[in-house]
């Protein structure tokens, strides 16, 4: 061991995080501060506010277009749990094998989704689905699969879904990244016992990986749902929220409510009422998730 | 680090109302002290910072004729810096109202009818009467009704930067002979049997580019809003005196938009491609007509092959059977305006000044009319040949036309924005035009 360094003082160790305090406060607490206050308020934008307590809360809580667009945001965590987790999951066991040539450019290029802007992720994807001149139409064309054609960001009933494959495809790669640190972690040692005792891959993967990384899982999980609760940039820059309301989500919701149509209050009670609701989301996945323990 | 998060805390602070507009305003330089003499350029430059969505790449008349009006400006005023940002028409809207929200207005910028009210109701903008009158010249060179339109309160609050018709069918008369129509259709009965015609020979009818809402709203129902209810019914809407959105000519104006999409006039992706693209069927020859503003006139001149160019000839929507609006009505008016903003003083508010009434002035409608743009200013002398034949077409046919409001230039920001997200519905089907029309009334009986 080499020398050890003096324990810096406690007014050294504050002069150090003291930026990234105050960043943190004014960037992320003092406006949800502000937004807690500007939902009790009736208020559009200018000089006077009009003090209206809980009626935004009520007023949300019956609010049908607020209800549909949380729908639209579950239809996206959902998929993307089963999407971005469990295909990070596959592809993260797959590169462990022995017979994976490459594997650092794999990772590479898997991840280069994740460093994309949403908004150009948004455009691409925008450029694939067009009717008249995108890949993925003319790729049925020539597969002869004409009839599997549909409008794909016209279409309610369906846009919701061609939304989320863009977002499923832009974070794989983080996911991927996590386990794959998570599963080189587990010690090859019980790895080797379980294969003198008969086990093949697949046995390997239920009764080793999935249990040893479960911590891991349940970050990932509270991850996807935090991330998808406030989606926005993606579908804003596809549909807008459209056609009508089918792909809106609730951070566009809140959008279309304060900028669109000037109901800061309401808004802002939008965005808490998104804030709640993520919370509660992710306390009951911790609860369904933190049931089981480890054994080793 | 630490300023960074001094700075968001005072945008915050600012957001709260305390209606302190300079404090972070990041380009323009500080008022200088309250003398009102012509820039003199004692104090250094001046700094203006400048608001529009006059892109650099369009090839809409009206924005080539003001962007050479800043360029010139800027050449006569050396001593006068502009910060000029230029969105594009949504994302412009959307950034104007945040801005606003926030008391972080241009120093100039364009203002919307529609949020006229909203912006002169929390004293945003600068009334203009005085402005005006000390120059009289300039106020009378303007088309009088425009003024009307940016009247709010008794007073004048933006100068009208443009004379707007939003809702003409530009039709290809090549296609319509072929399929066997000779005449444009007149009635109502009758445009929907050539619909049917254009469907049946393969061709899209009408192109529709819903993708930012308000085209449907601006370009469509403006004025088939307006066969059925007269303006009357709009004027009583405006000043609340009584006429609701649910009342049933408006709700018959929704039904027959919804029985065009019903009937497949509109392309299948017309929520998903915006006003440019929409143009592109209809110069590929796959769309016989598509509806826009007469802001694509000079568009089109610049985009459309020649053939579709030759082609290419004007209507208005045909009347409606028992509707209470003329028939010979086009949604129309000033739009927009620019705007001073209200915090502005001495040497900054005489250079805003000055690059207003540039930007509005005789030159402007003059180099606009060179360019298939109608000013809100009235030309005095431009070159006719420059002009292409389309413009003179619409020219003509506006001389027989009377105009009707357009939706989204007066009514209030929540009604539009309930507005449009409904119609990109009852586009689909999604929502009956009842249930649009209680969603309208309960907005605008909120707000």
């Amino acid at each position: 061991m080499g020398k050890r360094l003096q324990s810096p003082g406690w007014m050294t160790i504050y002069g150090f995080l003291l930026p990234g305090i105050v960043l943190y406060l004014f960037v992320v607490v003092v406006p949800l501060i502000l937004s807690i206050h500007f939902s009790f308020f009736r208020w559009s934008g200018g000089l006077s506010k009009d003090f209206i307590g809980w009626d935004n809360y009520s007023h949300l809580m019956q609010d049908g277009k607020f209800w549909n667009s949380f729908r639209n945001n579950m239809i996206i965590t959902v998929l993307s749990i089963v999407g971005q987790l469990g295909i990070a999951f596959v592809l993260a066991v797959i590169l462990q094998a022995k017979w994976v040539r490459l594997r650092e450019f794999h990772r590479t290029v898997l991840f280069l989704p994740v460093v994309l802007p949403a908004v150009v992720v948004g455009f691409i994807w925008n450029l694939i689905y067009s009717q008249n001149y995108g890949i993925l139409n003319g790729m049925l064309q020539g597969l002869h699969l004409g009839s599997w054609i549909r409008p794909w960001l016209d279409d309610p009933k369906i846009v919701i879904y061609s939304v989320t494959v863009p977002i499923v495809w832009q974070w794989i790669g983080l996911y991927l990244i996590i386990f794959m640190a998570s599963i080189q972690s587990i010690p090859a040692e019980i790895y080797e016992s379980a294969e003198i005792d008969g086990a093949t891959g697949f046995r390997k993967v239920v009764s080793i990986t999935l249990p040893m990384m479960y911590d891991t899982l349940k970050v990932a999980v509270m991850l996807c749902i935090a991330g998808n609760m406030k989606i926005f940039d993606n579908i804003f820059v596809m549909t807008g929220g459209g056609p009508g309301n089918s792909s809106t989500v609730m951070a566009q919701y809140a959008y279309n409510t304060s900028f669109g149509k000037f109901q800061l209050g309401y808004g802002s009670a939008i965005s808490i009422g998104m804030i709640i609701l993520s919370l509660a989301l992710i306390l009951l996945s911790r609860r369904l998730m933190g049931g089981r323990s480890v054994e080793a | 680090m630490l300023a960074l998060g001094t700075t968001a805390a005072m945008l915050a602070l600012a957001g709260c109302g305390s209606g302190n507009g300079n404090s972070d305003a990041p380009p323009s330089g500080s008022a200088s002290a309250g003398s009102t003499s012509p820039d003199a350029g004692s104090a250094g430059p001046i700094k203006l910072t400048l608001g529009d969505r006059l892109l650099e790449t369009s090839t809409d008349g009206s924005v080539i004729a003001h962007r050479q009006m800043i360029e010139e400006f800027k050449k006569e005023h050396p001593n006068v810096e502009i910060s000029e940002e230029s969105l594009q028409d949504a994302t412009y809207k959307t950034k104007i109202k945040t801005l606003a929200a926030g008391n972080d207005l241009p120093d100039v910028f364009e203002l919307l009818g529609s949020d006229a009210q909203m912006f002169a109701d929390n004293k945003l903008i600068l009334p203009l009467d005085d402005i005006m009158n000390q120059d009289p010249e300039w106020k009378q060179g303007f088309i009088p009704s425009t003024l009307n339109d940016f009247t709010v309160n008794g007073q004048l609050v933006g100068a009208p930067m443009q004379m707007l018709s939003t809702s003409l069918i530009f039709y290809n008369k090549e296609i319509f002979d072929k399929v066997g129509i000779t005449e444009f259709p007149k009635t109502w009965p009758d445009f929907l049997k050539a619909i049917d015609t254009l469907k049946a020979n393969g061709y899209t009818p009408i192109s529709l580019g819903n993708k930012d809402k308000w085209v449907a709203e601006s370009c469509i129902l403006s004025e088939l809003g307006d066969r059925f209810t007269g303006t009357d019914w709009f004027s009583s809407i405006k000043n609340r005196q009584g006429a609701k959105f649910t009342d049933k000519p408006f709700v018959d104006a929704l039904a027959a938009l919804q029985q065009l999409s019903k009937v497949g006039a509109f392309n299948t992706d017309m929520n998903s491609i915006d006003n440019n693209q929409q143009r592109t069927a209809y110069y590929n020859g796959k769309a016989a007509m598509f509806l826009e503003g007469d802001w694509a006139i000079s568009s089109l001149s610049s985009e459309a092959p020649q053939e579709i160019k030759d082609n290419t000839h004007l209507a208005i929507l045909p009347a409606v059977d028992g509707g209470a609006g003329k028939p010979n009505a086009v949604s129309g008016g000033a739009a927009w305006a620019f705007a001073i903003n209200a915090n502005l003083k001495g040497d900054k508010l005489q250079a805003a000044i000055d690059l207003v009434k540039k930007l509005t002035g005789v030159e402007e409608a003059n180099l606009a009319a060179e360019n298939n743009a109608v000013a809100a200013t009235v030309p005095t002398d431009y070159d006719k040949s420059k002009v292409v034949p389309l413009f003179n077409e619409y020219l003509q046919l506006f001389q027989g036309l009377e105009l009707s409001p357009i939706y989204d230039a007066q009514l209030s920001p929540a009604v539009i924005e309930t507005m449009n997200n409904g119609l990109q519905d009852l586009l689909i089907q999604s929502v009956t035009p009842e249930q649009l029309a209680k969603d309208i009334q309960s907005t605008y009986e909120g707000s």
